[in-house]
C-alpha cells in the first residue's frame, strides 16, 4: 500500500479545563473512504477538527504527507486537506457558483485573477457534486441536501487529495442522504482521501472500507467495518443490543425486550 | 449579474461627480462651473470668489466624500466581519467613544474646541481597543457574539458618561447639539489634516480585506479550511472600521445611519454581497450621498445650514425601504 496521506498519533485535545480528547489515532491511504463513528461526545468532531489544523491540540502526532502539522500554515495545509463542516452559514446573496469559486482561495494570490485552470477546478468540482445545473442560484434558495453537495463542492474545488467532512448527512433525509453517500464513495474511488464523520452506522459500513470507532475521547477500534462494528462492540461502545447483517442492514431492539 | 455591478458602479460615480460639483457651485454664493475649474486648476485670479472655492467648498466637498466614503466602507466591514446585518461603528463602541471624546471637549473645555476632532479621534478609538481587548481574550476569544456584547456594554458605558456630562454642563449643551445631528463645517482643511493618515491606513486595510471577507461568508471552519484565520480577519476588519468611523465621526460627528445603510442598499442594489463589490461600491455611494445631503443642506434654507444628519436620514430612508421591497 502506498505511504499514507494523513497520520494522526495519540492526539489530545482540550477545550477550556475540559479534556475531549485523549488518545485518538488514525491514518488514511490515497482512495480510502475511512469512517468515524462514535455516540456523541465521543470526541468525533473535535478529532476531525484538530487533525485538520481547525483545533489546536494538546498533545499528539499529526503528518500530511510526512510534514508534522505545525509546520503547515495557510495555504499549505489549505492544498493538502478541505475541511466540510457539518453545517456552515448561508449567506444570502451568494450564488452557488459563487461560493464553490471560493474553494480556490488557496490557490489565488491575493489581487491576483483566477486562471482557466482555476475556472476549470469549479466547473469540476461543480460536476463531479451535480450542482452544476443550479449553479447560478442563490444559496438561500437550496434545499439541504443541496447545500450539503455544494460545501462538498467547495471542498473539491480546493484539489486538496484528502477531504474530511463532518457529519455531512446528519441533517438529510433518506434520499438526499443517499446521494452524498454516493457521491464520497465515488470521490474515494477516483483517488480522493475521504474522511466521514458519520453517526449512521448502516451508512459507514456500507460506504467505508476503513471504520474508526470513538469512545470516550479515545480510539476503541480500528479496521474493515464487518470487523469492527460487531454485536459485542456496539453493546460496548452504544449500550444497546443491536448488529449488522450482511447486507449491511442494522437490526436494533429499540425497546430491550 | 456583472452587467449589473458596472451600471451600480457607473450610475454611483456620475452621482457622485454631480453632487460634487453641485457641492462646490452652489451655496450662499453661486459660483458658475467655469469658474470653479478655472480655480481649481490655478487658472483664477485672485478674489474672493477663488477664496471661496479653495478655501472653503473645496475642503467641505473632499472632507465630505472622504467622510461619506469612510462611514460607506466602515458599515461593510463590520457587516461583513461579524456576519450581522445590524452592524455598524455602533456596534464596536466608535460612536460612543467618539460622541464622549466630542462632548469632553465641547463641554468640559469649550476653549480647547479646536481640540475637538482629536478628542473625538482618540476616545472612538480607545472605546472599539476596549471592545476588542474583551472581545478577543477568554474563552471564545474573537467569536461574533462576544464581540458584539463586549461592544454594547462599553457603548453603554460611553453614553453613560456623556449623558453625565450633559446634566453636570446643560447650560453648554446648546452648542453640542449640532455635532451631535452629524454635520460638516466650513473650517477649512483643519480637521482633515489632523486625521487623514487614519483615513489612508482604514482604507488600505480595507483593499487587502476583501477577499479574506469573503471567505468568512461560509463560516469560520471553510475560512480556515481554506487556510485563512477568521479570527484575525474579523479583528483586522473591526480596527479598520474603527479608524474609518472615529476619523469620520471627528470631521463630521455622528452620522451612523450610513455605515448601516449604504453597504445594504449596495448589495441590494448589485445583487451581490461579494466585498470585491461591496467594499469599493459602499465608498462611492457612501460618498455620493453624503456630498449630495450636504450641499442640500447648505442649499435648502440658504443662507441657514440644515443639520446633515437628519436631512441625510430623509434622503436615505425612502430609498432604502424602496430597494428593500424590490429586493423582495
Amino acid at each position: 500500500m502506498s505511504e499514507p496521506r494523513l497520520v494522526a498519533r495519540d492526539v489530545h485535545v482540550k477545550i477550556g479545563d475540559t479534556p475531549i480528547l485523549h488518545g485518538a489515532s488514525m491514518s488514511v491511504h490515497a482512495g480510502e473512504l475511512l469512517a468515524v463513528v462514535g455516540p456523541n461526545g465521543a470526541g468525533k468532531s473535535t478529532f476531525s477538527r484538530a487533525v485538520s489544523g481547525l483545533q489546536p491540540m494538546e498533545q499528539g502526532d499529526v503528518c500530511w504527507g510526512g510534514i508534522p502539522l505545525g509546520e503547515l500554515k495557510g495555504r499549505k495545509i489549505a492544498r493538502l486537506r478541505a475541511f466540510v463542516p457539518q453545517r456552515a452559514p448561508v449567506p444570502a446573496g451568494v450564488t452557488v457558483r459563487e461560493a464553490v469559486e471560493l474553494g480556490r482561495s488557496p490557490h489565488i494570490k491575493a489581487f491576483a485573477r483566477p486562471t482557466r485552470h482555476d475556472r476549470e477546478a469549479v466547473e469540476h468540482a461543480l460536476e463531479r457534486t451535480g450542482t452544476l445545473e443550479f449553479a447560478e442560484r442563490r444559496l438561500t434558495t437550496l434545499s439541504g441536501g443541496e447545500l450539503q453537495r455544494v460545501q462538498i463542492a467547495v471542498g473539491l474545488a480546493q484539489e486538496a487529495p484528502v477531504l474530511i467532512a463532518d457529519e455531512p448527512t446528519s441533517h438529510l433525509d433518506l434520499g438526499a442522504t443517499a446521494i452524498v453517500a454516493r457521491l464520497l464513495r465515488r470521490l474515494a474511488d477516483d483517488g480522493l482521501s475521504v474522511i466521514l464523520v458519520v453517526h449512521d452506522l448502516a451508512l459507514a459500513a456500507a460506504i467505508a472500507d476503513t471504520v474508526v470507532v470513538m469512545a470516550d475521547g479515545r480510539t476503541a477500534a480500528t479496521g474493515k467495518p464487518d470487523e469492527v462494528l460487531t454485536r459485542e462492540r456496539l453493546s460496548e461502545v452504544w449500550r444497546v443490543d443491536a448488529s449488522l447483517d450482511e447486507r449491511g442492514a442494522l437490526h436494533v431492539n429499540w425497546l430491550g425486550r | 449579474m456583472t452587467v449589473r455591478r458596472s451600471s451600480v458602479v457607473l450610475t454611483a460615480t456620475v452621482a457622485l461627480v454631480a453632487a460634487a460639483a453641485a457641492s462646490m457651485a452652489l451655496g450662499a454664493v453661486h459660483v458658475p462651473l467655469a469658474n470653479i475649474w478655472e480655480a481649481l486648476t490655478g487658472q483664477a485670479e485672485e478674489g474672493p470668489l477663488r477664496q471661496i472655492i479653495v478655501e472653503l467648498r473645496l475642503p467641505r466637498t473632499i472632507s465630505a466624500l472622504v467622510v461619506g466614503a469612510a462611514l460607506g466602507v466602515a458599515g461593510a466591514l463590520l457587516q461583513g466581519s461579524l456576519a450581522n446585518p445590524l452592524a455598524s461603528p455602533d456596534v464596536i463602541g466608535v460612536t460612543g467613544g467618539a460622541g464622549f471624546g466630542a462632548m469632553l471637549t465641547l463641554l468640559a473645555f469649550p476653549s480647547a474646541i479646536a481640540l475637538l476632532p482629536v478628542g473625538a479621534l482618540v476616545f472612538g478609538i480607545t472605546a472599539a481597543a476596549i471592545v476588542f481587548a474583551i472581545g478577543w481574550s477568554g474563552a471564545h476569544a474573537g467569536s461574533i457574539g462576544r464581540v458584539i456584547l463586549a461592544g454594547i456594554a462599553i457603548t453603554a458605558l460611553f453614553g453613560a458618561a456623556t449623558t453625565s456630562l450633559m446634566v453636570a454642563f446643560s447650560d453648554r449643551v446648546q452648542s453640542a447639539v449640532f455635532w451631535l445631528a452629524g454635520g460638516l463645517s466650513s473650517d477649512g482643511w483643519s480637521s482633515l489634516s489632523v486625521v487623514w493618515p487614519y483615513f489612508l491606513v482604514g482604507f488600505l486595510m480595507a483593499v487587502f480585506l476583501a477577499r479574506p471577507l469573503d471567505r468568512l461568508a461560509l463560516g469560520d471552519d471553510v475560512a480556515a479550511s481554506l487556510g485563512g484565520r477568521p479570527r484575525l480577519v474579523r479583528l483586522a476588519a473591526a480596527a479598520a472600521a474603527a479608524l474609518l468611523a472615529s476619523s469620520a465621526a471627528a470631521i463630521a460627528g455622528l452620522l451612523g445611519f450610513l455605515g448601516l445603510v449604504i453597504p445594504h442598499l449596495v448589495r441590494l442594489a448589485g445583487g451581490t454581497a461579494s466585498h470585491r463589490f461591496v467594499l469599493p461600491a459602499s465608498a462611492l455611494c457612501g460618498a455620493a450621498l453624503l456630498v449630495a445631503a450636504d450641499t442640500l443642506a447648505r442649499v435648502v434654507l440658504a443662507p441657514i445650514e440644515l443639520p446633515v444628519g437628519p436631512l441625510m436620514v430623509v434622503i436615505g430612508v425612502p430609498l432604502f425601504l424602496w430597494l428593500l421591497r424590490e429586493a423582495v
